[in-house]
């Protein structure tokens, strides 16, 4: 995670520690918001909170080496295979594990999702060993720091990653706004029974939802692990972009935008100004005090508190 | 009836909740192509029930169709999931719930799997009121609108057998008047066979070419529409139209035991 | 009920006796007995499991307290065990505190982290719940690993085994009677407090909210007592872990150790004080009984460095598994066997006409 922000400010230059601050929000922010828009479509498509989301982000990022490994050469399509194969993870966690456990009670599913982290966390260690990797050398690719205006510097992993939650959210909002398929999703979410009376196959549709969520969350770890490498402690990265979303609504996209923009500005100036030790704490503090002042988060819907 | 196999037909269908409770039994019903079929009672009769067997909405509640059969143009459909009864070209317009608040009015048109090409149009034009509010959510639509939203999109699905639960439910009488009539013009213009639950028996018979009357979870009469409409019992007893002399809450009683018995 | 035939309770203090009839009364005094002596026949490693499963299960019987009965989900339950071990080891550390002062002091911090994990519960149910209860547990967890990091304990604070005056408890059996008469005590504790009017207010809690309330249930300080004895009896097996390992460090406390809490509750059985145990107890066992699986593989030495791995991908695939296919538990198991012996020959066979 620490190696995910951009390199610290040079200099006591006031200005430029101002800016290079600013940058690691925006960074910070960009990782949890294109992690936390995974628990956003899975929750508000099936009402299933997924807290197996870092893990599932990790075995997508895991599966960059093995794909580095197929098209040594072409890091670009490399990533794409992985991130494509993210996709397919989801969607059969979802029909060969959860589909089982819809109409089941909320909490099963909830728990089943722990188990299932806990299953994937011991298969990753069993093919890729517990020992910490680097997919960028993998790739080839070196990975430059950039220099911004103001003095900030930025790491190409980490400027890509702002500009893939930026595309990625568009692309979602389009999705979801425009195409069939993305209206049956929100459909869906709002009235499973009249969706399937509608003609809409909900196993469908919420496999879809797992699909596009590993998809993003596997974005954004494989951007973290060429920043950073890989290791299994990204799954707390995972963890702590559910704060972020929660914050923000659970059901709401938008919200996840500014909930990863709070939590991560919170997290950062903590950071430098407190104690650096806060940083895994800070977002489930953000978390508790939200949970206590408005549960249903900033953009959520305020009936999803009364869904047991 | 008229003659020709029936598009849809239920044979002595019974159906079970939780595996131990009987909702309807041995229902037969027959709902001929192209014909508006009423089907009435009062609550509790088991015509919602008679409903989502028909829709597969049965496996949701932990119900089932334990005897019997439904047919729908001659195929076995009983039990099958609801997607793919829809697929088949029968669609349910539901009680409640029947459109999608968050979803504007022109999403909650397409948001569906249509059999053969989307007919997001049609529905603007049976309802072109519809197309005036294309950008309204439909969670601020009025109960009417609503109604209209939930039969355009049960429409822009490309059914040929609609099923409409309670269509008169919490409207205005004039509204359900002219709900009616767009009902009737489904049938005649589009070709749409309905199959139409109602407690409004009024409205229902004056629009349909058949009647059903359940009580009980059993079909207690049936019979053509304007036949029924003159019916004794169903006067007195579905329309309010009392024969002169009042009844006593005994010889109510006395009707509704006969009618179990007959069942 | 000279002429009766079967088996009559015939008046309410009968319904609520822990004990009922003679022949359970008798079971019980042998199965005390084996329990007795146990330990002087059991190998210290055995004796070392039994230990592992006494502590493991005044905890499980705590989070069954909560979750199965008064249906409050805590995904914190390790962060709980992680307050009790380190008010020991703060106590030791600090005021060279004997034991007889920092148990109790483990309860009492217990008792207000209760209530601290326990108000959200006035406004939050379900899901949301358990995600405040994950969130004071990382709150829990970053306080132990501060006061690790300023005090210099990195590595962790060594606790010395505890004395009541002169009688030392240091080796394993004397460690195995402390810690058979603590879960002994919260098992006793958990079931009177079940049979007691706030088991019942739990119970009615945890089937519906909004009814309990109709009903006349406090709902709000049933939640909160609800909590608070859970979290003290955590925090005391917390105290008691840190006395037994004689060793305390937050990276025992893992959240990872949190969710096998809850799989005790989930893999033993919902609402059963028997399934707490039977939970306990398979969870302690599980990753010895992984390891002895592959000492049979042909080339164990070959797999020595995976079975971290493979006990961690087990335990998720038997997490899954029990959700999946057996809600009810190892006890509804149990009970499932047991009938069958019960009935025997005359079995039950569902009902017609059902899949």
């Amino acid at each position: 995670m620490r190696g995910a922000v951009a390199a610290q400010p040079r200099g006591n230059h006031r200005r430029g520690l101002s800016i290079q601050l600013a940058v690691n929000i925006a960074v910070l922010a960009s990782i949890y918001a294109l992690i936390g828009c995974g628990y956003v479509l899975i929750y508000r498509t099936s009402r299933v909170l997924n807290l197996a989301h870092g893990e599932l982000m990790m075995v997508a990022a895991y599966l960059l080496l093995a794909t580095a490994s197929l098209f040594s050469g072409h890091p670009l399509a490399a990533f794409a295979a992985s991130a494509l194969l993210g996709l397919v993870v989801g969607a059969a966690v979802y029909l060969v594990l959860m589909r089982k456990m819809t109409g089941e009670r909320v909490l099963a599913a909830v728990l089943a999702t722990v188990a299932l982290g806990i299953l994937l966390r011991g298969i990753v260690v069993l093919v890729w060993s517990a020992q910490q990797q680097y997919p960028g050398q993998a790739l080839g690719w070196s990975n430059p720091a950039l220099a911004l205006p103001g003095g900030a510097r930025i790491s190409a992993a980490a400027a890509a990653l702002v500009l893939t939650t930026a595309a990625a959210y568009a692309g979602l909002f389009a999705f979801l706004r425009y195409t069939r398929w993305g209206i049956r999703m929100r459909a869906a979410g709002q009235n499973p029974l009249l969706a399937a009376q509608r003609g809409i196959r909900l196993h469908g549709v919420y496999a879809l939802a797992w699909g596009l969520s590993t998809f993003t969350g596997g974005l954004a770890g494989m951007l973290i692990a060429l920043d950073a490498g890989l290791e299994q402690t990204m799954v707390v990265i995972g963890l702590k972009a559910f704060p972020a979303a929660l914050v923000g609504g659970l059901d709401s996209l938008v919200g996840a935008i500014a909930g990863a923009l709070i939590v991560a500005a919170a997290e950062v100036l903590l950071i430098h100004y407190v104690n650096p030790l806060l940083a895994d704490v800070v977002p489930f503090l953000v978390l508790i005090a939200m949970l206590l002042a408005r549960p249903w988060g900033l953009f959520g819907t305020r009936e999803e508190l009364d869904r047991v | 009836m008229t003659t020709g196999a029936p598009l849809l037909a239920l044979e002595q269908v019974e159906v079970t909740y939780h595996r131990v409770i009987t909702a309807v039994q041995g229902v037969t019903l027959k709902v001929a192509r192209g014909q508006i079929v009423a089907l009435l009672g009062t609550n509790g009769a088991g015509k919602t029930t008679t409903l989502r067997a028909i829709s597969g909405f049965l496996g949701l509640d932990d119900a089932r169709v334990t005897e019997g059969a439904v047919a729908y143009r001659g195929e076995r459909i009983e039990n099958r999931p609801p997607h793919e009864i829809t697929a088949r070209g029968i669609v349910l317009v539901p009680e409640r719930d029947k459109v999608f608040p968050n979803l504007s009015v022109a999403e909650n048109l397409v948001a569906n799997v249509p059999r053969g090409a989307p007919r997001a149009d049609l529905a603007y034009e049976l309802f072109p009121k519809l197309a005036e509010l294309r950008g309204r959510e439909a969670g601020y639509l009025s109960g009417g609108e609503r109604q209209m939203l939930a039969l355009g999109a049960a429409i822009a699905c490309g059914p040929e057998l609609l099923l409409v639960d309670e269509l008169s439910l919490g409207l205005a009488p004039v509204v359900v008047q002219d709900l009616a009539k767009r009902l009737q013009e489904i049938r005649d213009r589009l070709g749409i066979t309905i199959l139409l639950v109602e407690q409004n028996a009024p409205v229902a018979l004056g629009i349909a070419d058949w009647g059903y009357v359940m009580e009980n979870g059993r079909v207690v009469l049936d019979g053509d529409a304007a036949r029924l409409g003159a019916h004794q019992d169903i006067r007195e007893f579905y329309l309010g139209q009392s024969s002169g002399e009042r009844r006593s809450y005994r010889e109510v009683k006395q009707y509704r035991r006969s009618r179990r018995w007959y069942g | 009920m000279p002429f009766a035939s079967g088996y009559f309770r015939t008046s309410y203090a009968r319904e609520l006796r822990l004990v009922d009839t003679r022949a359970q009364a008798a079971s019980l005094t042998v199965f005390l007995a084996a329990l007795g002596a146990f330990p002087f026949v059991a190998s210290s490693f055995l004796l070392d499991l039994a230990n592992q499963f006494f502590l493991a299960s005044i905890g499980a019987v705590a989070l069954m307290l909560l979750t199965g009965y008064a249906g409050q989900v805590s995904l914190g339950h390790a962060g709980l065990l992680a307050a009790g071990a380190f008010t020991v080891g703060i106590l030791v550390k600090e005021a060279n505190a004997p034991f007889w002062v920092t148990l109790p002091a483990a309860a009492g911090v217990g008792a207000l982290l209760g209530v601290v994990f326990g108000l959200p519960s006035l406004r939050l149910r379900g899901l949301y719940l358990a995600v405040s209860t994950l969130a004071l547990y990382f709150v829990v967890h970053y306080v132990g690993s501060e006061y690790e990091t300023e005090r210099g304990f990195s590595t962790g604070i060594i606790v010395d085994p505890p004395a009541l005056g002169p009688l030392v408890v240091s080796d394993a059996r004397a460690w195995y009677f402390v810690l058979l008469a603590a879960a002994a005590a919260t098992v006793v504790l958990a079931l009177n407090l079940l049979r007691s009017r706030s088991g019942r207010a739990w119970r009615a809690i945890r089937d519906h909210e909004t009814v309990a309330e109709a009903l006349g249930i406090g709902v709000p300080a049933y939640k909160l007592a609800a909590f608070v004895v859970s979290s003290m009896l955590t925090a005391v097996a917390g105290a008691l872990f840190a006395y037994y390992r004689g060793f305390v460090s937050i990276e025992a406390f893992s959240l990872f150790l949190s969710i096998q809490y809850v799989a005790m509750v989930i893999i033993g059985g919902m609402g059963s004080i028997l399934g707490a145990l039977l939970g306990a107890a398979f969870v302690t066992l599980f990753p010895y009984a992984i390891e002895a699986l592959i000492e049979v593989l042909p080339t164990p030495e070959r797999y020595a460095n995976l079975v971290f791995a493979v006990n961690y991908a087990a335990f998720g695939l038997v997490m899954v598994a029990f959700l999946l296919f057996e809600p009810e538990g190892l006890v509804g198991i149990w009970r499932r066997v047991r009938d069958w012996f019960v009935l025997w020959p005359f079995r039950q066979r569902p009902l017609a006409g059902t899949k």
